[in-house]
């Protein structure tokens, strides 16, 4: 893993949400996943996930339970709640508005005025 | 929402697990990603290391997901153990501080918890005896007087039958008997003749002996008395054939059956107890003894059932006997009340300013505190900034320097406490020296409930020592933090901190003047000026045992009672008898070589005298108030002011046709004369009295008096001040009288004989306060004495306290001005006008304080005393200069050190 890349302030909770609305995931698992959602463009400074994970936790938009892992260790899995699923959906369409409309202005002309 | 408060509540109580759990996630979480590296072709030992190194800060991402959880605020208001250790840490390391501040607090809550347990004891009394809660009183009072009619030996007989609400129902009465337990005269004591139940509802087993039993009541029984755990120890040597012997009370030979333990005290603070015998048939309704009935509560019964119940049994008492109980409402009342004046409510007004000013003293000392605190946190400043560096918050090192004030006021609680319980000792031992024993419930202990209250106290007194300079140094560590120094200059002592000062100064500004004041009162009360030379003077009251007296010879009960305060129900036979004894005994006292005059009066010279409202037919000037010319009368026999060798200054003396004719005359004294008629002759004027204290008003028909000639300042004393009329009266006719006896030597020695000479004339005569003019003179003083200590020690402190924490702040303040000092003399500034500079805001400071305090000074004078006196003017002077002297030399000190300081090395200081 190199560098972190740069994520816009208020994001990370959003790729959270997104990571584990595909699928139960612990925390080194929700890093991989966000990694590979956007093949590996997004970097996250990993120890700073765990913060986000507890603070979507305790807002009641992602639940956890231990489960056992890969390498055979107790581990904490996080999925998706009611709250969360709703929460995702939010936030992506305005994500998508936004970007929409930062392309239309980044992509305005010198006529265009 | 829900998910929040449990996620919250999880990490706040289960908080090792959430802590277990994360650690053991961040665990995990590593080990994966040391193995992917394994797998990217890493050494175990490197991919541990960079998998370390990627994941970053780990207490720091904790921190970080405890914020997150809601946590942090309730991280910040703990108190960890370090904190407390570093307090005590700091309390060995500034020693100075430790001690001044810790005294300052120390006597604060010594103070306040010492005053708070006597107004408890006082007002919610605690009986020392299971149940104590559940004794009460019935007390009969006249509707139409307010005053307590104790006849009620009838009513007694009658309620013993038929009241269900209350049980083991007794009576007392008090009544003064000469004790005679060998040979010799003995000495009168206070006899308390009770009901057997008294002993059932204390509990309290004997310690030798047996208590009083229901058969010693019978009329033909033996007499018997059981003795206090003290007079067993002071009469019989705490002999165990102690019980058995045979004393005599009076007239009446009685066996000792018992001795109760130490502490044993009752109704009151009495300590030898005989049988209540008086048969209910011998009397008529309203009619013998004065008693006063007790009992408890039944179970099940409360007070207001008692009361509805006795209610009831007072109407039905009315209806049958109109002319005696028409007017009479019983009451029941918790025991205290009934043998003690009772206490104001605890919210009453003035309880709360009592504890307003407790406070306010606490708060005042802490402030006193808080600019030490504030000094030394100061000075710590580069610590701080170094914790805020490393990521302390502010609430947290706010947190620690108030638990290093906890410390602090923890130490000097238990200082104080140990303190207030001395205090409070030393301080009912002055009251029953000044005012007569207090009941039993009055005890030198701290309760449970007076440790709580100081420890309430210290937590204020430790915000406000703690809290305050806390939030003062940190705003300042932050602004050291946005500056990237450490102790470079963030500190500044702004305008709150010249309030601080100003406020300082200006508060303890009047301490000085009532410590004067207090000291003035003092050696007011010591110099009580009287034209007696006071030294051979023997003064007793003289008593005579009765069998049906009608009001118990003491102030113990309320003396407004059903008799206007005449004290005695008139008996001509029992006052006959009463005046041949006081002629017997004067005949005797005259015989004996060391005597030169003997005299009666109702009131002694410099005791009190209740205050009565008079008018003059003329001449009078304008009384001062709307109470009128208040003053003090006292009943004469004719030779009185030749037996205390004054002479009759205008006008003439009393002689014995005055009191035998009759003759509505008087003789007032020079205080009189100025305070009434502003110094006038006041010969043939005639005066009358419109208010008798403790009397209903005498009306129109109030009788003319002559004034007929004037004496000395002999004493006479109300709260008004001096001054009083003298009435001549018939032996005989003042019940109980004073005597005094003018001796040609020192009155001490004499107490025996008189004893022995009042027991000859009649074993029944009791020498009661047997005391010299001179003991009378010095006798206020012990409570004064007291008070005035405490009020001298306490402005001490406060002074002390306040000038040390002035001399902390501003040498403080002008230390960290070396840096400036330093590049002005490099500048080439003239050292006056560098002086000039440092020393103008300091002494700018002190300055206001002394013309704030000046003035606060006169409006609380004004308002006490009516004007402030040469005394106290100089006084605060003296105390002005001695604050300038120490704003001054708070400011030499560091000034000097800075003006020595080479410029180059003032530009490396900090600051």
């Amino acid at each position: 893993m190199t560098d972190q890349a740069n994520i816009l302030p208020g994001t990370l909770d959003l790729l959270i949400l997104k990571a584990v609305s595909l699928g139960k995931l612990h925390g080194y698992g929700v890093l991989l996943r966000i990694e590979q959602i956007s093949g590996g463009a997004l970097q996250i400074q990993q120890g700073a996930l765990y913060p986000a994970l507890y603070r979507l936790e305790h807002k009641g938009l992602i639940q956890s339970e231990w489960g056992t892992s890969e390498n055979n260790r107790r581990a904490k899995y996080y999925s998706l709640t009611k709250a969360g699923r709703r929460q995702l959906g939010e936030e992506v369409a305005s994500w998508n508005s936004l970007a929409d409309a930062i392309a239309r202005a980044l992509s305005a002309r010198p006529q265009e005025g | 929402m829900l998910a929040r408060l449990r996620s919250l509540l999880r990490g706040l109580f289960r908080r090792d697990t959430v802590e277990a759990e994360m650690r053991e996630e961040f665990r995990h979480h590593i080990e994966l990603r040391a193995a992917d590296l394994v797998r990217e072709g890493s050494s175990p030992e490197e991919a541990q290391r960079r998998a370390h190194l990627e994941f970053g800060h780990a207490e720091g991402h904790r921190e970080t997901a405890r914020a997150s959880r809601g946590l942090k605020r309730f991280d910040d208001l703990r108190f960890s153990w370090l904190d407390f250790k570093l307090g005590f840490r700091m309390l060995v390391r500034y020693p100075g501080l430790t001690l001044m501040g810790g005294v300052a607090m120390a006597m604060g809550i010594a103070f306040g918890a010492g005053l708070f347990e006597f107004v408890m004891q006082w007002s919610r009394p605690e009986l020392p005896f299971a149940g104590g809660a559940r004794l009460v009183g019935i007390e009969v009072r006249d509707t139409e007087t307010g005053g307590v009619e104790p006849r009620i030996l009838h009513d007694f007989a009658r309620w013993k039958e038929d009241l269900r609400s209350v049980e083991e129902l007794g009576a007392f009465r008090l009544a003064g008997r000469n004790l005679v337990t060998g040979d010799g005269p003995g000495e009168p004591v206070l006899v308390t003749e009770v009901s057997a139940s008294a002993f059932r509802l204390v509990g309290a087993p004997p310690l030798h002996g047996r208590t009083l039993l229901e058969d010693d009541e019978r009329a033909n029984a033996s007499p018997v008395v059981v003795i206090g755990h003290d007079l067993w120890q002071d009469r019989f040597g705490g002999r165990l054939d102690a019980v058995g012997t045979t004393i005599r009370l009076g007239g009446t030979q009685a066996t000792v059956v018992g001795v109760m333990p130490e502490g044993f005290e009752f109704p009151h603070s009495q300590n030898i107890w005989t049988s209540l015998r008086f048969d209910p048939l011998e009397f008529a309704p309203g009619e013998g003894p004065a008693i006063y009935l007790f009992g408890r509560l039944a179970p099940g019964a409360s007070l207001e059932l008692a009361q509805a119940e006795i209610e009831t049994l007072g109407f039905q008492a009315a209806a049958a006997y109109p002319e005696t109980h028409a007017g009479l409402a019983p009451r029941v009342v918790p025991f205290p009340e009934l043998v003690h004046m009772p206490a104001p409510g605890l919210f009453n007004p003035e309880f709360l300013f009592l504890n307003l000013f407790i406070l306010a003293l606490v708060v005042l000392l802490c402030a006193n505190v808080a600019l030490l605190l504030f000094a030394r946190a100061a000075t710590r400043e580069s610590e701080l900034v170094v914790r805020s560096a490393l990521g302390a918050g502010r609430r947290r090192i706010v947190l620690q320097l108030f638990s290093e004030a906890l410390v602090l006021g923890g130490v000097a609680t238990v200082v104080g406490l140990m303190g207030a319980k001395y205090g409070y000792e030393w301080f009912l031992t002055a009251i029953e020296g000044a005012e007569g024993p207090l009941p039993f419930w009055f005890e030198p202990r701290i309760s449970p409930t007076t440790v709580l209250y100081a420890l309430g106290l210290t937590v204020v007194g430790a915000a406000v020592a703690g809290i305050l300079p806390a939030l003062k140094v940190t705003r300042g560590v932050a602004a050291s933090l946005r500056e990237s120094t450490a102790g470079g200059g963030g500190l500044r002592f702004g305008g709150v901190w010249t309030l601080v000062i100003v406020a300082q100064v200006a508060l303890t500004m009047p301490l000085p003047a009532f410590t004067y004041f207090a000291l003035d009162e003092m050696a007011g009360v010591s110099r009580l000026h009287v034209d007696i030379a006071t030294e051979n003077f023997l003064t007793a009251r003289l008593e005579l045992d009765r069998d049906l007296e009608s009001i118990a010879p003491t102030d113990l009960f309320d003396p407004n009672n059903a008799f206007g305060g005449s004290g005695l129900e008139s008996d001509s036979a029992f006052l006959a008898r009463y005046a041949s004894n006081l002629d017997e005994l004067e005949r005797r006292l005259l015989a004996e070589p060391a005597v030169r005059a003997v005299t009666l009066v109702d009131r002694l010279p410099l005791t009190y005298h209740p205050a009565h409202q008079v008018e003059l037919d003329e001449g009078a000037i304008a009384p001062p108030d709307e109470r009128g010319h208040r003053i003090s009368t006292a009943r004469i026999e004719p030779n009185y002011f030749e037996a205390f060798g004054v002479p009759i200054l205008v006008g003439r003396g009393f002689d014995s046709e005055d009191v035998i004719s009759g003759a509505r005359v008087v003789i007032v004294d020079e205080p009189f004369v100025d305070r009434v008629l502003g110094g006038r002759n006041p010969i043939g004027l005639r005066l009358r009295y419109i208010a008798i204290e403790r009397a209903p008003p005498p009306g129109p028909d109030a009788p003319w008096y002559e004034i007929v000639g004037v004496v000395g300042d002999l004493g006479m004393e109300n709260g008004y001040g001096r001054g009083g009329v003298y009435h001549p009266v018939a032996r005989g006719e003042n019940y109980p009288a004073s005597l005094v006896i003018h001796l040609s030597s020192d009155p001490t020695g004499f107490s025996t004989r008189l004893r022995t000479l009042g027991a000859e004339v009649d074993p029944t005569l009791r020498v009661e306060s047997l005391t010299s003019l001179e003991d009378i003179a010095n006798g206020e003083e012990g409570i004064y004495a007291w008070g005035v200590s405490a009020v001298v020690l306490l402005t001490f402190t406060a002074l002390m306290l306040s000038l040390a924490g002035i001399y902390a702040v501003m040498s403080f303040a002008v230390s960290r001005r070396t840096r400036e000092i330093g590049i002005r003399v490099a500048l080439g500034a003239k050292p006056r006008s560098l002086l000039l500079a440092i020393f103008r805001r300091p002494l700018v400071q002190v300055g206001l304080g002394v013309l704030a305090g000046a003035y606060l000074l006169g409006m609380l004078s004004h308002w006490m005393f009516g004007g402030i006196t040469l005394g106290q003017m100089l006084l605060v002077a003296v105390y002005a200069l001695v604050m300038a002297g120490v704003c001054l030399l708070a400011c030499v000190v560091p000034t000097r050190r800075a003006l020595g300081v080479e410029p180059v090395t003032a530009l490396r200081a900090e600051g």
